[in-house]
């Protein structure tokens, strides 16, 4: 686990801030005192239990709950007739044919992929919920079942007969002159499929939530896991016909999300109803099993008929290919992944001409959500596919080919041709750390050896771009009706009456530290030590900290979530600076704030004020303070970053604010007799900018490497041609273990954000390096073998296996003109 | 998650455990608990009532009969095989293989007679009982009788243990001159298997049985035919397997072809073999 | 004989006090522990015993709470979470993975501890793989393992 630091050109005046000080929420979480949503009761709470659909695609006959109804201890249940009459569809962000489409919390006449709900029973404990659910008999008719996206296109199978088609969005973005591109290349290599696989970062604690409902106010309160509070009840408030002040998020603890808590909205509108109409508090808990089938898969994504025009010395000038998308039963955050891969469009390279052709259609799957790295992820293993195969097929040496390609430190901030800029950074130089943390010089040595021992030893790379910040203004890119825009995040800092720094966010952290990185940047500011900042565990929206976009996703916290912690601080800090100038009779400029008090810069020891002071003045003891001052010591302020408006005509704006690196090297073994592969060398560099935490940045890294190691290798939501899900526990979807992790070195460098407040970048998401970086060492290791080309982001044994019997067939896929 | 109604009895002695199993309808042994609780977690079966051998200690003890057999209580958990002196002794294959069955929190619940008596496909214990020729006795309220591993196993939870009858102990003959091998492809590190095999190589020959290939291990008797007399170089292993392949019915699923698990039944057979035929004494 | 019922009265030492209680013979361990004895910082991450978030330790012993019935603990000694600093000062264990950053979500966290204090109490200095090995039943899907290894091994002197 070695730690490379390459130091960064400009540093910054640092004081707590860029320190790895432990966190500050790991004494209750080692002590088993977390307060997870699952650990909260309330007098008389019932449970609720969804009847799912055994069926991918069927028409709903009839539901009887009366069984159910009579066994003694169930409160009650709700259908999906109910849920038409007493809510609306929700939402939808596309334009027809998808924004055609009406869904609900359950099915409503039918059901469109296995494991949908279409019923929930509440009773007076789990088990019993659970007895009470197998007596509702549903009768279904069963239709024809569509899992594969391409047939989806031809409609002859249609899901949403509202839409009277399975494509929800499509478009073509058309960037440069690819023609002229092509025409002008040395080399066309064409690829004529790739197809970027189904699988989730399967947080540990699955989904749900704890609804309350005043009936004397008509506001629900939700004690639950929701990571984007500010969209989830955009689309709940209106669904539910009611304003978003009354519905109340609140979280505390949350065991993961990785975007897989965004699109929990239908069954939290479920459980609002059952709070409603039972009169009493009710409590979801989501199974394993539920989440693998009917929460949040990450987007599967097809490319087909990709054309790349390459140079007679490697230098590659733009691409053109036809993109499906498949998401699942429902768009319920899309169609915005449809435009989200955008902000990465020529991944890190300085290709000036792409057109991608983007259609994504509806399936008989659980629907998709937001899955770390969304949508960037699925375009950067395009762009990292489409850069091995060109480099195996014409000889280039993959690590030159990159550095031919890369945008250099030199053209920073580099402007895409779609509008994006780049902020900074050095790719080349961030490879070159991971060429030496894998030791590059000896890998054709270590071939050798291995080949002794029986092994295909390959090397890959895996370069991509960690976007942070989204503009929603993207969104108008597919759907120029949206009023949506721009971003935002709040947060509050207040001095309270004995001194202590108070500070409430606007984000809502599922394991990434906010608690901690944002009492250092509070600390620096106002000169006192993080210790005495009590950053509030959770999100309460019912606190001020909370805007339009509030939530923790999108790789936004370090600038807009920072960013406020940051803006509140500053107005407080100034605020102290005046009273204390007040009370000290001095001149704001004289006054300073240091070891947890305000005083005179060189001043007598006496001419200090303890942050108690100025606490106690304003809150408790402020009768002598003039009429035309009125400090509150309390702040809120929101980070609103300037992105302008995009340009739908051309599709071009500034998507996102922020650019981190990560350069991923691997060295895999591939047993040939049985496909088997294992990693026996692993570096991940990242630069993020400034690192508030370094700790922290590295902690994310290896989670996000991890999530890539499990989809590269194990992890993939199969469907068979009936809609069953066949890896639906974490017995057949196999998720890294202690055992399966290679050793990890990381190494950072540090180019600052010239936009970003703190000049860090978001990170943690990561654009999936591993994924890439895995599937082109396999490539490479296959090399002596026949030369199959990889075609899929997943590579479990027996596909291996069958690459290895059966090169020529991969092989198919790919032909080179050269002029 | 939620199990359905269940009723429950811990019985004291083994023929009490055996009246109960006999006396009431649907009645299922619980053992360790580490697949069936997690059966009727899925409600994908649900025993009407289940017997707890928790308190049957003399089926906790690894011991050797008066013919110098290894004999394994049916209660003996997979970590009690890992730390036994008595099959360090005898079978040290048993403690190498059942020391990668799963984690370390299932193998502190999880026994030999649960294992084998589920007898799942993917199971590591089975194939591996068969190519040590281990024989299994079973309790009923009237007798006791003793079955070969060859006849124990019939398929997915089928096994020789009938209605009213409870597995007590497993008995293995101990290696003296036989090496003993176990080898497969796993999905992750001591994931479950995709296709693995077990081999012993004594003079009285070769044992081979295959696991995740059929309902029950399957006995490769042609390659154990063609390996008599051999020389056990790799060559003429490889040259033993082939047509292994193709003698199986696999089955086809997520992790893997029919064709794939065909391919991968050789190659396991011939790392199962020269493993034993390696660790084999005087080898 | 012994009579097959519905529930049974229990009696089990939790750290360190008595309990005892008359459970449904279907009810889970861990729910027991949970909503029951109101003990949640025993977590439930799967429904298949895979996942090890529920881990406890049964007489000394790492075991899956979410595959065992509360019944067959009956007799038993259990140690949770909760358990291992009950006047809040935290073992070289908890303070280890809190400097290494050990924890992200800390939803896997209580299983960790439970698996990897048993392992501590039998090998007092493990290596890295003697670590991994340990935890194989204990997914986390924020850390990658890496600190979480490194905390242990470091408990036990290792670099």
């Amino acid at each position: 686990m070695t730690t490379l630091t390459e130091q960064p050109a400009k540093t910054l005046e640092r004081g707590y801030v860029g320190q790895s000080i432990p966190r500050r929420e790991d004494r209750r979480l080692v002590q088993g005192q977390g307060t997870f949503f699952d650990d909260v009761r309330r007098h008389g709470m019932g449970y609720v239990h969804f009847v799912r659909s055994p069926y991918a695609h069927a028409r709903i006959l009839s539901i009887d709950v009366s069984k159910a109804l009579e066994l003694e201890g169930v409160y009650g249940t709700i259908t999906g007739d109910e849920v038409a009459i007493h809510t609306d569809p929700f939402f939808e962000m596309s334009v027809e044919p998808g924004g055609l489409i009406k869904d609900y919390a359950l099915a409503v006449g039918k059901v469109r992929h296995m494991g949908e709900p279409v019923a929930a029973v509440c009773a007076a404990t789990r088990e019993l919920a659970r007895d009470a659910a197998e007596l509702i008999e549903v009768e279904y008719d069963p239709l024809p079942v569509l899992v594969d996206a391409e047939e989806a296109l031809e409609d002859e199978v249609v899901l949403h007969d509202d839409a009277g088609s399975n494509v929800v969005w499509s478009g073509v973005f058309d960037w440069g002159n690819v023609d002229q591109a092509l025409a002008e290349a040395d080399h066309v290599v064409t690829i004529e499929r790739l197809h970027f696989h189904r699988f989730s970062s399967t947080p540990l604690e699955c989904a749900g939530a704890l609804v309350e409902y005043d009936k004397g106010t008509g506001e629900w309160t939700l004690i639950c896991n929701h990571q984007m509070p500010g969209v989830g009840a955009i689309w709940m408030a209106p669904a539910l016909r009611t304003g978003i002040d009354k519905l109340r998020f609140v979280t505390h603890d949350i065991g993961g999300g990785f975007g897989n808590k965004i699109c929990l909205h239908p069954q939290y509108v479920v459980l609002c109803l059952m709070a409603r109409k039972l009169g009493r508090p009710v409590q979801w808990t989501e199974w394993r099993t539920d989440q693998h089938t009917a929460n949040a898969h990450g987007n599967e994504r097809t490319f087909l008929d990709v054309e790349v025009a390459v140079k007679a010395d490697g230098e590659m000038t733009g691409f053109k290919v036809k993109a499906i998308d498949d998401c699942g039963a429902f768009p319920r955050y899309e169609p915005l992944g449809c435009i989200i891969w955008a902000q990465v469009t020529p991944g890190m390279y300085a290709w000036r001409n792409i057109r991608v052709d983007f259609t994504q259609v509806c399936t008989n799957k659980s629907p998709v959500s937001p899955n770390r790295g969304y949508s960037r992820m699925q375009h950067l293993w395009l762009t990292e596919r489409i850069i091995d195969i060109v480099a195996s097929e014409l000889g280039f040496d993959p690590v030159e080919i990159r550095k031919r390609n890369y945008v250099k430190a030199e053209q920073m901030p580099y402007e895409t041709p779609n509008g994006c800029v780049y902020d900074s950074g050095d790719y080349a130089a961030a490879l070159d750390i991971a060429l030496d943390l894998i030791d590059h010089g000896s890998i054709e040595e270590r071939r050798v050896k291995a080949a002794a021992r029986g092994k295909l030893l390959g090397f890959g790379i895996g370069s991509t771009l960690d976007s942070g910040t989204n503009n929603f203004g993207q969104s108008t890119l597919l759907n120029p009706e949206l009023q949506f825009s721009g971003n935002n995040e709040a947060a509050t800092v207040k001095l309270d009456i004995f001194g202590e720094v108070v500070v409430t966010l606007g984000t809502v952290p599922q394991g990434q530290g906010h608690e901690t990185t944002a009492a250092q940047v509070v600390a620096d500011i106002l000169g006192c030590p993080p210790e005495q900042v009590n950053v509030r565990r959770g999100h309460d929206t019912w606190f001020n900290a909370h805007a339009g976009f509030s939530g923790t996703y999108a790789s936004q916290f370090a600038f807009t979530g920072l960013g406020a912690v940051k803006g509140a601080t500053e107005l407080l800090r100034d605020e102290m600076v005046k009273l204390a100038a007040f009370v000290l009779q001095a001149p704001e400029e004289a006054i300073e704030l240091a070891d947890g008090m305000a005083r005179i810069k060189d001043g007598p020891e006496e001419a200090a004020l303890p942050f108690m002071a100025l606490g106690a003045i304003v809150n408790a003891n402020n009768a002598f303070l003039p009429p035309d001052f009125n400090p509150t010591l309390n702040h809120r302020y929101v980070c609103r970053p300037y992105f302008g408006m995009v340009d739908k005509e051309r599709k071009t704006g500034q998507l996102t604010l922020t650019y981190a690196t990560q350069i991923h090297a691997a060295v895999v073994e591939v047993d040939p007799e049985t496909g088997e592969v294992e990693i026996v060398d692993y570096a991940a560099v990242d630069d993020c900018g400034v690192r508030i935490n370094p700790q922290i940045v590295e902690g994310q890294v290896h989670g996000a490497t991890a999530h890539a190691i499990g989809a590269a290798l194990f992890e993939d939501f199969v469907y068979d041609e009936d809609g069953t899900l066949l890896t639906a526990n974490f017995y057949d979807y196999h998720v890294p273990h202690a055992m399966d992790m290679p050793p990890l070195k990381t190494g950072a460098m540090e180019s600052p954000s010239p936009v970003a407040p703190l000049g860090a970048k978001g990170m943690g998401e990561g654009g999936g390096g591993g994924i890439h970086c895995i599937g082109a060492a396999i490539q490479d290791a296959l090399r002596p073998a026949g030369k199959a080309i990889v075609y899929d982001s997943c590579n479990p044994p027996h596909r291996v296996w069958s690459m290895l019997q059966d090169p020529g067939s991969t092989r198919t896929n790919v032909s080179v003109v050269s002029k | 998650m939620l199990l359905r109604e269940v009723d429950y009895a811990r019985p004291s002695t083994v023929e009490e455990a055996v009246a109960l199993l006999a006396g009431y309808e649907g009645a299922r042994a619980l053992a360790g608990g580490q697949t069936i609780v997690n059966v009727m977690k899925s409600r994908a079966a649900a025993p009407d009532v289940l017997v707890d051998l928790a308190n049957l200690e003399e089926l906790r003890t690894i011991g050797f009969s008066a013919d110098g057999l290894l004999e394994i209580g049916a209660m003996v958990t997979c970590a009690q095989l890992v730390n036994s002196s008595e099959v360090d002794v005898a079978r040290p294959i048993l403690a190498e293989v059942a020391a990668t069955i799963a984690d370390v929190q299932v193998r502190n619940r999880g026994t030999v007679g649960g294992n084998v008596c589920v007898n799942d496909p993917t199971n590591h214990l089975p194939p591996l009982l068969v190519a040590l020729g281990a024989t299994f006795t079973i309790r009923s309220r009237e007798s006791e009788r003793t079955v070969p591993a060859d006849e124990f196993f019939l398929g997915v939870y089928l096994t020789a243990v009938g209605e009213g009858e409870l597995l007590t102990k497993v008995s293995v003959p101990p290696s003296n001159d036989a090496g003993d091998g176990f080898a497969g492809v796993t999905i992750g590190k001591h994931g479950t298997y995709i296709v693995d095999a077990a081999a012993t190589v004594s003079d009285d020959g070769v044992r081979i049985a295959l696991g995740c290939v059929a309902a029950a291990p399957v006995r490769a008797t042609a390659m154990e035919d063609r390996l008599a007399g051999s020389d056990f170089s790799a060559d003429s292993v490889a040259a033993a397997a082939q047509g292994l392949g193709a003698s199986l019915d696999p089955p086809s699923d997520v992790h893997g072809s029919a064709d794939y698990r065909r391919h991968l039944a050789e190659v396991s057979a011939v790392r199962a073999v020269l493993q034993a035929a390696g660790r084999r004494k005087g080898a | 004989m012994a009579t097959p019922a519905r529930s049974r009265a229990i009696s089990l030492v939790i750290n360190g006090e008595q309990v005892e209680m008359e459970v449904p013979a279907r009810r889970l361990l861990v729910h027991f522990i949970r909503d029951d004895l109101g003990l949640t910082g025993t977590h439930v991450g799967c429904d298949t015993g895979n996942c090890g978030a529920c881990t406890v330790q049964l007489d000394g012993e790492p075991v899956k709470s979410c595959m065992l019935l509360a019944v067959q603990a009956d007799g038993s000694r259990i140690a949770t979470v909760e358990g291992l600093a009950p006047d809040g000062d935290l073992t070289a264990l908890q303070r280890a993975f809190n400097e290494h950053h050990a924890l992200q979500c800390g939803y896997c966290t209580p299983g960790m501890l439970m698996s990897a204090s048993a392992l501590l109490a039998r090998n007092p200095h493990p290596t890295e793989e003697e670590v991994r090995y340990a935890l194989q039943g204990n997914i986390c899907r924020c850390t990658g393992y890496v600190n979480i290894v490194e905390a242990v091994v470091a408990v036990g002197g290792g670099a």
